[in-house]
């Protein structure tokens, strides 16, 4: 299970803070904007208050022609240092009295301008008429410093900085906070997970500590682990009772072979040996024929000891503990050749080829019983060729070492290869090659027995090979 | 002072005779200005008193600016005045040749040639809502309620408060702001 990237923790602080500092941005860039203009209205509805006064208060001065009660009138504008100018203008335009005195342009219009508000670099201008009852008198001009304005909205603007800085910090908190509802059951099912993975432990169990869908999913895991320990038991369980009762069977049938194989034994012995005195003793009164009959008795009696025998040896081999060690298989391999060159030297015309080094770890007395029959059919189906060669020898396949046993002589249909394996089935007449057909079953069982596996390729009169693998243990 | 003003009145008179024409027309301008000034004046006042509203039967009875003796405005007032209105009341100009012939009238210009009389039409207005507007010396301390005053070629008020009030009238401060304010005498 691998280690993931970036954490769902991470993802939704990232998530939640993008959020909020996007909506913080807003709101803060709205709100500012919203300061600015209103406060610029404000100033702007301050400024007109304050134009009406002024003009309301000099209406007398202008209708009176009397500019030092209209200078008195302005000089009242000391008290807010953001104004910075003003004038009076008669009917006519022309500049009836100025604040501070004597100001003229650029600070004041030499001439009554339109009437009505003006932005001017960092000054708001307000015109306007002076009116007594519906008669216009003059005008009136007043110059405010925006500077004073600029200051509040920058105060403004720092307030709002600082409030948006501070709710982000909240927020960073808040979410480090909220997240651990979310990322924090997450976590606790990925580790149960990956515990579960990698101890193959179907015991563990999610923690459940939240009520929503994280909850819902970690009872689902917690339930689906439960479901998988009940069928693990389950099929456990199965397995112990399928085993326990196939190797009863098994005990069962191998005491059954070994004990009818045991007990055929002593008929055999009692036929051989009379059908023996009988050839002995009454021989003389036996005619050829008789004489015949009786050695074919004897024959068939030493074919069924040899079944038995070999009964008996599959039945062993089965039961047998594997005892594994280190040892050269073509010492072995040499051991039985020579032993067959012995048995039968007048077979000049036979080859042996045996590979060197074919060090294996495996039961020593099985794969002698192996090699001894593989081999020993070698030569039982080169017979009738009067030259031969068999070889005894090893190759590397996928990795996996293949040793093989391989002759040149009456071969096999491959069509019937599948039979080869199965206890007594032959694909030679009795009469043609001598057999139990229990040998090739029994090297198949010391073969699995070993791990490994075991087949063969073949012609009719083509010779045969046979290949097998051993599972490679380390000594 | 006085003695020095007519003096210095006479001497630019006798300048402006010697300058013949040219010289004439200039004092007389300069008498006109005066006059077309105290004419607006007159026609401001209008805007800064208020009169009792018995002095109006009706929402619509102009504003009558009356003038008393020898009219020295010419046309001049009646053209500052026309076509003028105060809230919905027009203002309309009446020559009286005596106080008798005062009738309905809220302004009263009483003029130089009544000099003489101006005991008299104290008496004979004492009581009445006229606001009384003279030239001379003394006027409104003495005779009426606001008094022109000429000073180094402007025009000037003076208002007597007491006789406003004992008059109903009620003179804007704003109108009062222009005023030097005198107390009654005599």
């Amino acid at each position: 299970m691998r280690t993931p990237r970036t954490t769902i923790r991470r993802k939704l602080i990232l998530a939640i803070m993008l959020t909020s500092t996007t909506a913080l941005a807003l709101a803060g860039t709205a709100l500012t904007i919203h300061e600015v203009t209103s406060l610029r209205a404000l100033l702007a509805r301050e400024l007109a208050t304050r134009a009406a006064i002024l003009a309301a208060n000099s209406t007398a001065a202008l209708a009176f022609q009397n500019p030092e009660d209209a200078s008195q009138v302005l000089a009242g504008l000391r008290t807010d240092p953001s104004i910075v100018a003003a004038a009076l203008y008669d009917a006519r335009g022309g500049v009836f009295a100025t604040y501070p005195m004597g100001a003229s342009a650029p600070l004041v219009p030499a001439a009554a301008g339109a009437m009505g508000n003006r932005l001017e670099r960092a000054s708001l201008l307000v015109s306007r008429p002076v009116m007594e009852g519906n008669r216009r008198l003059g005008s009136l001009f007043l110059r405010s410093d925006l500077r004073a304005l600029d200051e509040r909205v920058r105060a403004q603007v720092m307030a709002i900085l600082v409030a948006v800085l501070g709710s982000m910090g909240v927020a960073l908190a808040l979410s480090a906070w909220l997240q651990g509802g979310i990322a924090q059951p997450v976590r606790i099912l990925a580790e149960t997970a990956k515990a579960v993975l990698d101890r193959k432990d179907y015991s563990v169990r999610a923690r459940a500590v939240s009520d929503d869908e994280l909850g819902v999913l970690a009872e689902g895991f917690n339930d689906m682990l439960a479901e998988i320990q009940r069928r693990d038991a389950e099929l456990e369980q199965r397995v112990a009772d399928r085993t326990a009762a196939l190797e009863a069977s098994n005990k069962e049938l191998e005491a059954f072979s070994y004990s009818v194989s045991h007990d055929l034994r002593a008929p055999l012995r009692a036929i051989d040996g009379f059908s023996k005195a009988l050839l002995e003793d009454c021989g003389d009164k036996l005619d050829q024929v008789g004489t015949k009959h009786l050695d074919r008795v004897r024959t068939a009696t030493r074919q069924m000891g040899q079944l038995i025998d070999d009964l008996l040896n599959l039945a062993r081999i089965s039961r047998a503990e594997l005892r594994r060690e280190r040892f050269d298989l073509g010492a072995v391999g040499k051991e039985i050749a020579a032993e067959l060159k012995r048995a039968q030297p007048e077979r000049e015309g036979v080859q042996f080829v045996i590979a060197e080094g074919m060090t294996v770890v495996a039961d020593t007395q099985l794969l002698r019983v192996v090699l001894d029959n593989l081999l020993r059919n070698a030569w039982k189906f080169t017979a009738k060729h009067p030259t031969a060669r068999i070889e005894l020898g090893q190759h590397r396949d996928n990795g996996h070492r293949v040793f093989f046993v391989t002759d040149d002589g009456a071969g096999f249909d491959m069509a019937h290869a599948n039979l080869l394996f199965a206890p007594f089935q032959r694909l030679h007449r009795q009469s043609d090659f001598e057999g139990t057909g229990v040998g090739l079953a029994t090297v198949q069982r010391i073969i699995h027995r070993h791990g490994g596996q075991l087949w063969a390729d073949g012609a009719v009169e083509r010779g045969a090979s046979f290949s097998f693998t051993l599972s490679e243990v380390k000594s | 002072m006085d003695l020095l003003r007519r003096l210095l009145l006479g001497l630019t008179l006798s300048i402006a005779v010697l300058c013949a024409e040219g010289g004439a027309a200039g004092a007389e301008g300069r008498m006109t200005r005066e006059y077309d000034l105290k004419a607006i004046f007159l026609f401001q006042f209008a805007h800064f008193v208020n009169w009792p509203a018995s002095t109006f039967p009706d929402t619509l009875t102009p504003i009558t600016i009356g003038v008393l003796g020898n009219d020295p405005f010419g046309a001049g007032l009646d053209e500052v005045v026309a076509g003028e209105t105060v809230g919905a009341r027009k203002l309309v100009v009446r020559r009286f040749r005596t106080v008798e012939q005062v009738d309905s009238c809220h302004v009263l210009f009483i003029c130089a040639s009544e000099a003489g009389r101006l005991e008299h039409i104290h008496a004979k207005l004492m009581g009445r809502s006229v606001l009384t507007v003279g030239e001379t010396k003394d006027f409104a301390a003495r005779y009426g309620i606001v008094g022109f005053d000429v000073q180094r070629n402007r025009l000037k008020l003076r208002i007597n408060v007491a006789a406003a009030d004992s008059a109903k009238l009620t003179i804007s401060s704003k109108l009062l702001r222009q005023a030097e304010l005198v107390a009654s005498k005599g």
